[in-house]
């Protein structure tokens, strides 16, 4: 019997590819990448070279000790970008040690130690994040303030091969708070946030990025065009990223009117630290979150909340790295509870009834 | 019951009963000992803030019990020579980064400090735990300080525009023991009369 | 047909070894190995108890029936455990300061029962000694080499205050291998206990391959 095939399989026909999706959320990190590296100087390059690289290295000698082919595993990109957002992640100045070893951490621990790309429970970067900041709590709250390229504040090449790769010690005068530092050191020594919250970065500063932070979250404005991007060329979808900020802003804005000397504004909330880079670029991370996309919303809605709550009580300044971290061990249960459909089933796996749409 | 768990309720019984008397010995054994350990730790502590040479008595067991600014009891350690109080250490309390830091602060009977030692305190490790003079000589700054020889406005971290350094990367910690001595020696000076009291 | 002493032993140090063999105890192995040093004392604890519980439970074995069997052991060890903490509390006051706190943790230790159980509720007396001592040895150097990695990387020092721990004759034991205040703090944080002793299973499942050894993995799956 002859089985005449006249279509393609459903699966065929788009040009998607793991190098493609890749490429595309590097090129909308790319603006504010670059737009960071003018803002704090050359140190911030060679802490963004050295991140990327050691993790380009780290995933050829993983591949490697595992007798896997390292040629074109690298080539899909994946270690550039866990890279790339662990550098975002990272404060401006960091030496090439805390980079390393946060590398270290992304790569062989988080990622190789399960199985590699797409085996991984947690994210990369993320991981990669904590565990530096778990360990050298120093380095990773030394931030300086912006002193872009060519201006007076900002150190030659030269110096900034010290800065990253020597001991000189960073100046005090350089260094400044987060905002969302600031809010809470205000507020441990009795000063309300509604007074605090005059004298650190105002919303412009914040939305463009004149302001000390890290290395790839102070430009909110850049980062959320990326985002825009990456829904439009249909890489990520709305879900998780709506949920992550829309949370958070709801938080926010109900619980500051009703204390404003305690919590901060919603749009505070949402346009500092690494909300809008996390809700778009690392809680998105396919392997990590859910796959249906109501578990998306669920899954997005445990980050903003996560978030704020560590923001807000816990005693580290920024949370959105441990709740991302947090909800990845919940996708599990998210994806066992809220199953996506299978294709030709109903939700409870029955098969669809036949012939509906042939009336 | 069965004859069976008789067996088993004696044998249960009686081995409950044996290691009963074992253990019960050893404590008597131990008892003296441990409580005398117990009493060299604290003096030993003490004797940091309090140094053995301004004392003929022994203050862990010289204490009184008065009221701070916030209406709770603390213990005042007291150390005397030849009936005359020399000092005085007590604990104090500091908000930290991570929760309350709790220190033993020592005065002499002029209100100039002997000694600060942390007892007990959260701060983050490698950052707010310079506190302690195990990691750092930061703590030993204070002897010989006293509301006479450096002004009011002078006992708080430089950042707040006083005389103590903090540590980079941390100045909660700091801010917070500077702030609990601080109260300290208001305590002194509110109970002074008391304290010096001739015991 | 009692086991012979090279094989309990051998079982005890690496073979059957409580921590990176059985995945015996590990609340004390997490909490303790901060330092080599804790690591250390811990161990000693657990082997003194463990030796002398297998030593009582072999002894009493045959009067000891199976139904309150369980009872009798937990008893045993509770009571050794007490044991040790008074004295140690009594004459080796600086030690007691260090690991006070997980003394009492013996107690709930699976290892100390698992051997009891499993050994010396069937052997004869000499064996069953040797058994218990043997097994706390290998739990003891399990501990110090958990604990000493993550001092190295956490703190940069081996067996730091081990003077207090051993006594003033020990002061050569306290290495610093690497300058004050560069360590990956992260080592010794819980999560560091999870990472170094996965690691420290990895080595031992490597050296048993290299050794020829087959390796059963129970419980996993074979892919």
């Amino acid at each position: 019997m002859r089985i005449a095939v006249d279509k393609s399989g459903p699966f065929t026909h788009a040009p998607t590819s793991v190098s493609r999706t890749m490429t595309l959320v590097l090129a909308a990190l790319l603006p504010a990448t670059l737009y960071d590296i003018w803002l704090f100087g050359w140190p911030a390059a060679l802490m963004f070279l050295v991140t990327v690289l050691s993790c380009v290295g780290l995933e050829a000698l993983c591949l490697y000790l595992s007798k896997r082919p390292v040629g074109p595993t690298l080539a899909d990109g994946s270690a550039v970008l866990t890279g790339w957002l662990l550098a975002m992640s990272m404060p401006p100045w960091a030496p090439w040690w805390v980079c390393f070893v946060a590398a270290v951490f992304a790569i062989c621990l988080a990622k190789h130690a399960f199985g590699g790309l797409g085996q991984n429970v947690f994210n990369p970067a993320m991981v990669g994040r904590i565990a530096v900041l778990v360990s050298f709590p120093l380095q990773m709250t030394t931030f300086v303030r912006p002193a872009p390229l060519g201006s007076a504040g900002s150190p030659g090449l030269i110096d900034s091969i010290g800065i990253i790769f020597g001991h000189s010690p960073m100046l005090d005068s350089l260094s400044a708070a987060s905002a969302l530092g600031y809010i809470k050191t205000e507020l441990s020594r009795g000063i309300p946030v509604s007074q605090s919250i005059l004298t650190a970065p105002d919303l412009t500063s914040l939305a463009l990025g004149t302001h000390a932070g890290s290395f790839g979250e102070t430009s909110a404005f850049l980062i959320l065009l990326g985002g825009l991007f990456l829904i439009a060329k249909r890489v990520i979808s709305w879900h998780i990223p709506v949920a992550v900020m829309g949370t958070l802003f709801l938080l926010g804005t109900v619980f500051s009117a009703i204390n404003p000397d305690r919590f901060t504004p919603g749009t505070f909330q949402l346009l500092s630290g690494a909300t809008i880079l996390g809700a778009f670029f690392i809680a998105t991370d396919y392997v990590t979150s859910p796959v249906s996309k109501s578990g998306q919303l669920v899954y997005g809605f445990g980050i903003g909340f996560l978030t704020w709550v560590i923001r807000t009580f816990a005693g580290y300044p920024e949370g959105m790295a441990f709740a991302v971290l947090l909800m990845n061990a919940l996708t599990p249960i998210i994806d066992h509870h809220i199953r996506p459909r299978a294709f030709g089933r109903t939700r409870k796996g029955e098969p669809l009834p036949l012939n509906r749409g042939n009336k | 019951m069965s004859r069976a768990t008789w067996i088993h309720a004696s044998i249960l019984g009686a081995f409950c009963l044996g290691f009963g008397i074992v253990l019960a010995v050893t404590d008597q054994q131990t008892n003296d000992d441990i409580k005398q350990r117990i009493l060299e730790d604290k003096e030993r502590s003490l004797s940091q803030v309090l140094p053995t040479a301004i004392h003929d008595n022994s203050p862990v067991t010289d204490t009184i019990i008065l009221k701070d600014a916030k209406g709770e009891d603390v213990t005042v350690y007291r150390a005397t020579k030849g009936g005359q109080v020399t000092g005085v250490a007590y604990t104090i309390v500091g908000t930290g980064y991570a929760g309350p830091i709790r220190l033993m602060l020592g005065v002499d009977a002029e209100g100039k400090i002997l000694g600060v030692r942390v007892i007990t305190h959260k701060e983050t490790p490698g950052l707010g735990d310079k506190i302690q003079v195990d990691k750092g000589d930061w703590i030993l700054r204070f002897n010989g300080l006293s509301f006479a020889n450096t002004p009011l406005e002078k006992w708080k971290v430089k950042k707040d525009g006083g005389q103590f350094d903090q540590f980079s990367g941390a100045t909660i910690t700091p801010r917070g023991v500077v702030g609990a001595i601080r109260e300290g020696l208001h305590f002194f000076d509110a109970q002074k009369s008391k304290m010096l009291e001739a015991g | 047909m009692a086991t012979p002493y090279k094989t309990i032993i051998k079982d005890g140090l690496w073979e059957n070894n409580g921590v990176i063999a059985m995945l015996l105890g590990m609340c004390p192995t997490m909490a303790v190995t901060t330092s080599a040093t804790n690591g250390l004392g811990l161990g000693i604890a657990t082997a003194l108890v463990m030796a002398a519980s297998s030593l009582l439970v072999a002894l009493f074995r045959n009067t000891i029936t199976q139904e309150v069997r369980i009872p009798v052991f937990i008893l045993i060890i509770a009571s050794m455990t007490t044991l040790v903490d008074l004295c140690m509390n009594a004459w080796m006051h600086e030690m007691y300061k260090v690991l006070g706190l997980f003394i009492p943790l013996i107690v709930s230790n699976c290892l100390p029962l698992a051997r009891l159980e499993a050994f010396a509720a069937k052997e004869p007396v000499g064996r069953s000694f040797v058994d218990g001592l043997f097994m706390g040895i290998g739990f003891t150097l399990a501990l110090v080499v958990i604990g000493a990695i993550r001092e190295l990387i956490g703190n940069g020092t081996i067996f730091a205050d081990a003077a207090l721990l051993l006594g003033p004759a020990f002061h050569f034991m306290e290495l610093r291998l690497l300058p004050a205040d560069t360590g990956v703090l992260l080592a010794i944080l819980p999560p560091g206990g999870f990472l170094v002793t996965g690691l420290v299973l990895v080595a031992k499942r490597m050296i048993d391959l290299a050794a020829g050894k087959e390796i059963r993995m129970a419980g996993a799956h074979s892919v």
